[in-house]
């Protein structure tokens, strides 16, 4: 392999692009500071999260159970069926608000903190890499060898490893979905036995050690959807992870005459994950993970310089004038979020711990009887809950002569236990005057849930019976 | 879009763009212009290309497969595969059923409380908690509208009562054959066996439908 002239990032193409269309692999340093000890912190603390959730048991079931085998959703504590899904609605737009409002505030920060592609790729990938391979300049003399021992060596323990965290954030991810003590049965069953999962989880493992190995910056750059939504996001009020182009700006070796603070060293060039100049201004490609502000301190403090040439600041900030944090943009958003939040408790408040659901038996809308108008349904009843509940069926508002038959006592099911029993609706020929609604309730004993559902009695045109 | 605009490449012009200083030398630009916004013309990723590439090589493999060798099934043939499947398992259940069986059925305690379970749910809203009738008929005094042979009982619980204007609905889908077999085996363990007859009334066997 030729020895290729540094690649200079510019802000028409995409560094990690080339003109041919071939990938541009980047090494990026290492850069050391107190933004990427906190940034490691947090890393460390969501992978944490992510791996105890299913762990975690709260109310007898995993915090977070995914269950779609059976239609359940745990989610800390709570348990939500099918019939709920309507909630996550208000749940996602919420979460989209509280990212734009974030965004309009502060930039980027899901994609430098908390996106789980830097998060396992920074915290993770680079790191088994950094241990194996070296730093960067022998990561580009190790792609540039000749097949050695070593090379290989070094090649397959990376691979290797790559492939057993691949797998195991694989397996996590599957726990969210079947718990672990499932997923475990599965590990120790047979391939062959239990080959969906098995099959899950090698595509899973394939996907995710392609995109830690090669793929990287490209998803962010190419395929993110939220790293194109920023310039809809932002405003000059932002703070980014900026470039003080007045501090900075003109560029000089030290001591040139009239020379800003920036003595063109790259160190900013090198540390970015994502190939980018950050003192050709904000683009794109940034994820804004601070790794350019510690480098440039760190070259800041070795030339007496004060830190913070690049730092987390607006542009307005930037020109000499104020950030502004209350603007239109943000209070909308603010807005919004409040909204959804506001929603989302009511609603989530009016959870009921157990479904039902009423639907009329095939065969007739009503059958008539020499004494009699009936109706029959079909009731559904799911206990969501993890213990045993008693369920009371009434019918409210019911004319004269009608009566809901079969449903005196109560009925007890057993925990997440489903059930479909008649519902019948009688009335006295000689009350009918015609179809009429009729209000359902349905009622745990210990009171905890009560749902009410109005139903259309039917029947024959009253003009039939009249003597 | 401006007609006129300076950015439209004339016919045969090597390089439209030369002499522009605000664009690197050699970048093609797309021809559209909005609002003053223009586009560069660079070649898209490998990767990205392959991608397309690959869904077209698939497709081939799909056609291939799908509709020219039919060497795998379609889904349509592949749920009208499992409905056989399952009809199959139906009809091996339901062939050990006979009224024999039946009466068998009704002196056994296993069945008889899973009978019972399937009664209280199902059935006793209408036909009584304890088989005394209410809403449908009676299924404790041994008069059986629709025939008494135990046969004759198990037909209308599966496909439901021979009168469209009666409202017992066929249970055998939502049931299953074993939850239906059993049901019958407990109403008939409420029955003596020497004393069953058909209702004088009766306009027919359900079992003979």
């Amino acid at each position: 392999m030729a020895k290729a002239p540094p690649k200079r990032p510019n802000r028409d193409s995409v560094t990690t692009i080339n003109d041919d269309g071939s990938r541009f692999f980047l090494h990026p340093a290492d850069a050391h500071g107190p933004w990427v000890i906190a940034r490691r912190v947090a890393a460390v603390l969501l992978i944490a999260i992510y791996v105890s959730l299913p762990w975690i048991q709260i109310g007898g079931q995993p915090a977070v159970f995914l269950d779609f085998i059976n239609r359940r959703f745990h989610l800390f504590g709570l348990t939500f069926g099918a019939g709920d899904i309507w909630l996550t609605f208000f749940l996602i737009t919420g979460l989209a608000f509280f990212l734009f409002f974030t965004t309009a505030l502060f930039g980027r920060l899901w994609c430098g903190w908390a996106c789980p592609q830097t998060v396992f790729l920074e915290h993770v990938f680079r790191r088994v890499e950094r241990w194996i391979e070296g730093d960067a300049p022998q990561r580009k003399r190790l792609d540039a060898a000749p097949w050695s021992p070593e090379k290989a060596f070094k090649r397959v323990l990376k691979h290797g490893i790559f492939i057993v965290f691949a797998g195991l954030i694989a397996h996590v991810f599957l726990a969210y979905f079947v718990s672990i003590p499932q997923l475990y049965e599965w590990v120790r069953a047979s391939p062959l036995d239990q080959a969906r999962a098995f099959g899950f989880i090698l595509i899973a493992t394939g996907i995710l050690y392609f995109n830690f190995v090669w793929f990287r910056e490209q998803l962010c750059i190419v395929i993110c959807p939220y790293g194109r939504l920023q310039s809809a996001l932002i405003d000059e009020h932002t703070i980014n992870v900026a470039y003080d182009e007045r501090r900075g700006e003109p560029r000089g070796k030290m001591g040139t005459e009239g020379a800003g603070d920036c003595i063109d060293c790259n160190r900013c060039v090198q540390v970015c994950p994502t190939g980018i100049d950050i003192r050709q201004g904000l683009q794109l490609e940034c994820v804004a993970c601070t790794a350019c502000i510690d480098a440039c301190d760190e070259i800041m403090e070795k030339v007496k310089r004060p830190r913070g040439l690049i730092r987390y600041a607006s542009e307005e900030t930037l020109a000499g004038r104020k950030t502004r944090y209350v603007r239109a943009r943000t209070v909308i958003y603010m807005v919004f979020l409040l909204l959804g939040l506001t929603v989302m408790t009511l609603a989530f408040s009016s959870l009921q711990p157990f479904e039902s659901n009423i639907s009329r038996m095939p065969g007739r809308p009503s059958y008539v009887t020499d004494d009699h108008i009936r109706n029959q349904f079909l009731i559904r009843l799911g206990n969501k809950r993890g213990e045993p509940a008693r369920f009371h069926v009434e019918a409210l508002s019911m004319p004269a002569g009608m009566r809901l038959v079969g449903w005196e006592t109560s009925v007890e099911l057993g925990p997440y236990a489903e059930e479909s029993r008649p519902l019948i609706l009688q009335q006295e020929r000689a009350h009918y005057t015609g179809p009429v609604p009729v209000t359902i309730r349905v009622r745990t004993e210990d009171g905890r849930g009560v749902r009410e559902r109005t139903l259309e009695f039917l029947g024959p045109d009253p003009r039939v019976f009249a003597p | 879009m401006k007609s006129d605009s300076p950015d439209k490449p004339e016919p045969g012009s090597p390089h439209p763009h030369a002499g522009r200083d605000d664009i690197p030398p050699g970048a093609v630009l797309r021809e559209h212009v909005y609002d003053g916004i223009e586009e560069y013309d660079q070649r898209l990723p490998n990767w990205w290309l392959w991608t397309l590439y690959i869904t077209i090589i698939f497709s081939f493999g799909y056609w291939f497969l799908f509709f020219t060798s039919r060497a795998l099934p379609t889904d349509s043939e592949r749920v009208a595969a499992e409905i056989q499947r399952i009809e199959a398992l139906r009809f091996e259940q339901m062939g050990t059923v006979d009224a024999e069986t039946l009466w068998q059925m009704s002196r056994n305690d296993t069945i008889l409380a899973q009978g019972a379970r399937v009664y209280s749910v199902n059935c006793a809203v209408c036909h009584g908690a304890n088989l005394e009738g209410g809403i449908g008929q009676a299924l404790n005094d041994g008069e059986w509208r629709w025939g008494h042979d135990p046969m004759d009982i198990h037909s209308v619980v599966d496909l439901g009562s021979p009168d469209p204007m009666a409202g017992m609905q066929a249970w055998g889908r939502q049931l299953g054959p074993r939850q239906v077999a059993a049901v019958v085996a407990y109403v008939l363990s409420h029955n003596d066996p020497g004393n069953m007859f058909t209702a004088a009334d009766s306009p027919g066997r359900a079992s003979e439908r």
